[in-house]
């Protein structure tokens, strides 16, 4: 065990293919459920293990299990060789276990500096050591390749960067086995890739990394071995050789991958809305249509102007100039309010900042758009409210006990259900998806797309917004690419290879990292 | 996830009845206790004096209460009080009638909310600063329009209304319902109360569902000071004066109450009655510490501890499932 506390890079070198973590009979109960049935797995020093499966199928608690952040219910856990308790984070830190979370949980407030040392901060008598911290941050981050300075306020970086830097916080505390939960959510492709880089860096130290992703091309990039599970049960382990991706999702969903992008096609009606030179911040120039019964996909790296443009459709942001056309007639959109009076619905990209109220009833946010309608001047009738609730929850298959628990008890899946669900009985006419489907699994993922073709049979039109090229490339009818605030191509259905596609996205092949937002 | 799942957590959606009973169960508690305890507890006198003493800030704890649901904070409930205190008294001795000089005081309550409203939304203030600076210029307002002297009400009507009662009620708790029911209603069905909520949970997730974020921050601190102004009113009417350091420290007792009454101060979670329960344990609380000879100074200690300890039971029981 080394509590290196002050020692800083790198960890010790680790015999690659050791046994490092054993698991015996892990199981985790709730009152109620069985959130992870007995699991048994061994993770060798040096290998990446991949661990896929839905919302919900027991990798979060698997992850809170290692990290020491619940107790198990049962079974052993076996640290090089030796019985390990992990009953607290701390223990789970002073082995060398460290997790890397989807949202970035460091101080927005402080520097780069100060949030790699929080904790383990450098003093002499009493008085921190700012401008060495500084320095050996600065060090660290130079020689993990990351193009960024230490001394900024963390919060000024881009989501994407941040995560870079909790990853990099996380090397440098003698880490030997490391978890990554659906790291590359919010990075851009160039991130994503300094992250992998990073990645495959500490495989080479020896240490054992744990990947999470829904993204099933990641994990065969990045993975040794992938585990699959299923609700709370290991399904399988393989090697990533040995495998293929039509096996994994036939082991997550028990379905094969064609049911997943359910296409259906519709012969487009009238224009619904139109863009006509239509400038803002953060995007210019850009003209397009959305028609009755259509998907417009918009393709683009993160911060190519793709959500800004939506947004400005959308009466959030202020447009600056050119023209947007509803039905045929030029309308003045001044916010959201004016949007959603003409029939338009947005289902923001961060379902916690901009989606939910996380802390208020399902039903209640499944309602909260149409709160006008079910009320007469006065009263709501709680009749309605319930009714209306019930039936989106029984529509949209949302898993949640009663339309009276909290949003933030639902897997995230099903947040997104509500997402999206919220704007069913509103009766919209064009719908935006800004990232539906981000964090979300193969089976939920299936759902929201069935639930597309729903709405544009009911002569809806949809604009989907995705960094997922298959998503976009297989339900779009027309495809959108949009780089640094401009629209460079438009394709219909699969007119396009997804190389192509990717070209017009990325252009430079060198962008200036974080120059996007 | 399995079916099983489904059955897992128990609905939380009767928590809110389920804590106002537990509150009323302390309220009844403690007036048991009293009545034991003490001869006069239960006389009733002492229980109409408890009503009137209750009554003021439960009014106010009420306005507080639509405020913090949205996340904020309204300090300025007590000096609001005070200044109402002053101008229905100078209206009534310059010689308007009654009804006009309450009118306008409640205007100077929705105009100073609407300040508020506007110090928020369009001035980009926190909550707490806006309205600490109402607190302390509200109060020089007050004392520079009466030099400083309180002004004595020479209306009998006027301040007889508050010693009055109606079918063996005080008037002044009756009023507590005046304001209850109707904002009971406003808040759990009408689509005003919602907003409020969804306001204080996410706003940015409100605005996007087509909520009127601003108007709803509005509405609340304008109720806020319409509650206070009301409050004014009838503190001017039941000690015949009006003097703008009346109602010293009332917003932290506005607060206490509707905290106690399980008001979350993050926001988005909160009721009437909870508030309205909460200012009468308070009441019941001094006038019980008064009738035992407490000294007064140890009130102020058990309120404050009684503060911790609700909130803290409410935490763990939230937490706890």
């Amino acid at each position: 065990m080394t509590s290196t506390a002050q020692e800083l890079h790198p960890a010790p070198v680790l015999e690659p293919g050791r046994t490092i973590l054993e698991l015996r009979g892990l199981e985790k109960r709730y009152p109620g459920t069985h959130a992870l049935k007995p699991v048994d797995l061994a993770f060798k020093s040096g290998e990446i293990h991949a661990i896929v499966g839905e919302n919900g199928a027991g990798k979060s608690t698997l992850i809170k299990l290692l990290t020491g952040v619940m107790p198990r219910t049962s079974g052993e856990i076996a640290w090089e060789g030796q019985p390990a308790a992990l009953a607290t984070p701390h223990e789970a830190m002073a082995l060398g276990i460290n997790a890397v979370h989807q949202e970035v949980v460091l101080c927005r407030h402080l520097t780069v500096a100060a949030n790699m040392f929080l904790g383990e901060e450098n003093s002499r008598f009493g008085i921190l050591q700012q401008r060495a911290m500084v320095r050996q941050a600065q060090t660290i981050i130079d020689d993990l390749g990351f193009d960024l300075p230490a001394h900024v306020t963390l919060g000024d970086l881009t989501i994407g960067q941040q995560q870079l830097i909790a990853a990099a916080r996380a090397t440098v505390r003698g880490t030997k086995f490391l978890i990554f939960d659906e790291p590359t959510a919010y990075l851009t492709r160039k991130e994503a890739d300094q992250l992998f880089t990073l990645i495959r860096r500490l495989k080479g130290e020896g240490v054992t990394i744990i990947y999470i992703s829904h993204r099933m091309e990641e994990v065969f990039e990045l993975a040794d071995r992938v585990s699959v599970l299923r609700d709370g049960t290991l399904v399988g382990t393989r090697n990533i050789a040995e495998t293929n991706d039509a096996e994994l999702v036939k082991m997550m969903i028990n379905r094969s991958i064609e049911q997943v992008y359910h296409k259906e096609h519709f012969t487009p009606g009238a224009a619904i809305i139109e863009a006509r030179n239509l400038s803002g911040k953060g995007f210019e120039n850009v003209s397009m249509t959305v028609r009755a019964g259509e998907i417009v996909g918009l393709y683009g790296l993160i911060g190519a102007g793709r959500s800004e443009f939506v947004t400005t459709l959308y009466g959030r942001h202020r447009k600056s100039a050119g023209q947007i056309l509803w039905e045929g007639k030029e309308v003045q959109v001044n916010s959201e309010h004016d949007a959603i009076k003409l029939g338009m619905a947005l289902a923001p990209e961060s379902r916690r900042d901009q989606g939910l109220c996380l802390n208020l009833p399902v039903g209640f946010n499944l309602n909260l758009p149409i709160y006008k309608r079910i009320s007469n001047n006065l009263l709501i009738s709680s009749a309605q409210e319930k009714a209306q609730a019930d039936r989106q929850i029984a529509d949209l298959r949302i898993k949640t006990p009663t339309r009276g628990a909290l949003a933030s008890s639902l897997s995230g899946g099903n947040q997104q259900k509500i997402v999206i669900g919220k704007w069913l009985a509103h009766g919209a006419k064009l719908f935006i998806f800004d990232e539906p489907t981000v964090g979300v699994d193969v089976g939920t993922k299936a759902e929201i797309y069935r639930l597309f073709g729903a709405l544009l049979s009911k002569g809806a039109g949809i604009i989907l917004i995705s960094s997922y090229l298959p998503e976009v490339y297989e339900l779009a009818d027309t495809l959108h690419v949009f780089r640094r605030g401009k629209l460079v191509a438009t394709h219909g259905f699969h007119a396009a290879s997804h190389e192509d596609i990717l070209t017009q996205a990325l252009a430079e092949k060198q962008e200036k990292l974080g120059g996007q937002i | 996830m399995s079916t099983e799942a489904i059955a897992v957590e128990k609905p939380k959606r009767n928590y809110n009845v389920l804590f106002g009973l537990t509150l009323l169960a302390l309220l009844v508690l403690l007036w048991i206790l009293l009545s034991v305890a003490t001869t006069s507890f239960a006389s009733a006198n002492n229980i109409a004096n408890l009503l009137r003493q209750g009554s003021m800030i439960a009014i106010m704890a009420v306005g507080q209460t639509f405020v913090i649901i949205t996340g904020g904070i309204d300090l300025s409930v007590g000096a609001v009080v005070g200044f109402a205190t002053v101008v229905v008294a100078m209206m009534i001795n310059a010689g308007f009638p009654i009804w006009l000089a309450i009118l306008v005081t409640l205007l100077v309550g929705v105009a100073i909310g609407m300040f508020h409203g506007f110090g928020i939304v369009k001035m980009g203030l926190p909550p707490f600063i806006i309205t600490l600076a109402t607190l302390t210029s509200l109060r020089g307002i007050g004392l520079l329009m009466t030099n400083g002297n309180s002004i004595n009400i020479n209306s009998d009507t006027f301040t007889a209304f508050s010693r009055n009662s109606f079918i063996g009620i005080p008037n002044l708790f009756w009023m507590v319902i005046l304001v209850g029911i109707p904002a009971y209603i406003f808040l759990h069905h009408s689509r005003w109360g919602r907003y409020l909520f969804s306001v204080g949970s996410n706003a940015e997730a409100s605005r996007l569902s087509g909520v009127n974020v601003q108007r709803t921050i509005y509405m609340a601190y304008t109720l806020s000071g319409l509650c206070a102004a009301f409050v004014g009113v009838l503190l001017a009417a039941r000690i015949g004066i009006g003097n703008p350091t009346q109602a010293e420290g009332w917003e932290l007792q506005a607060i206490a109450s509707s905290v106690i009454g399980g008001t979350s101060l993050f926001g988005a979670v909160g009721s009437v009655h909870g508030p309205l329960l909460g200012a009468f344990i308070l009441a019941t609380i001094n006038n019980g510490a008064n009738l035992l000879n407490v000294n007064s100074f140890w009130q102020r200690i058990i309120t404050g501890a009684l503060i911790i300890i609700i909130v803290y039971f409410d935490g763990l029981r939230r937490r706890g499932k």
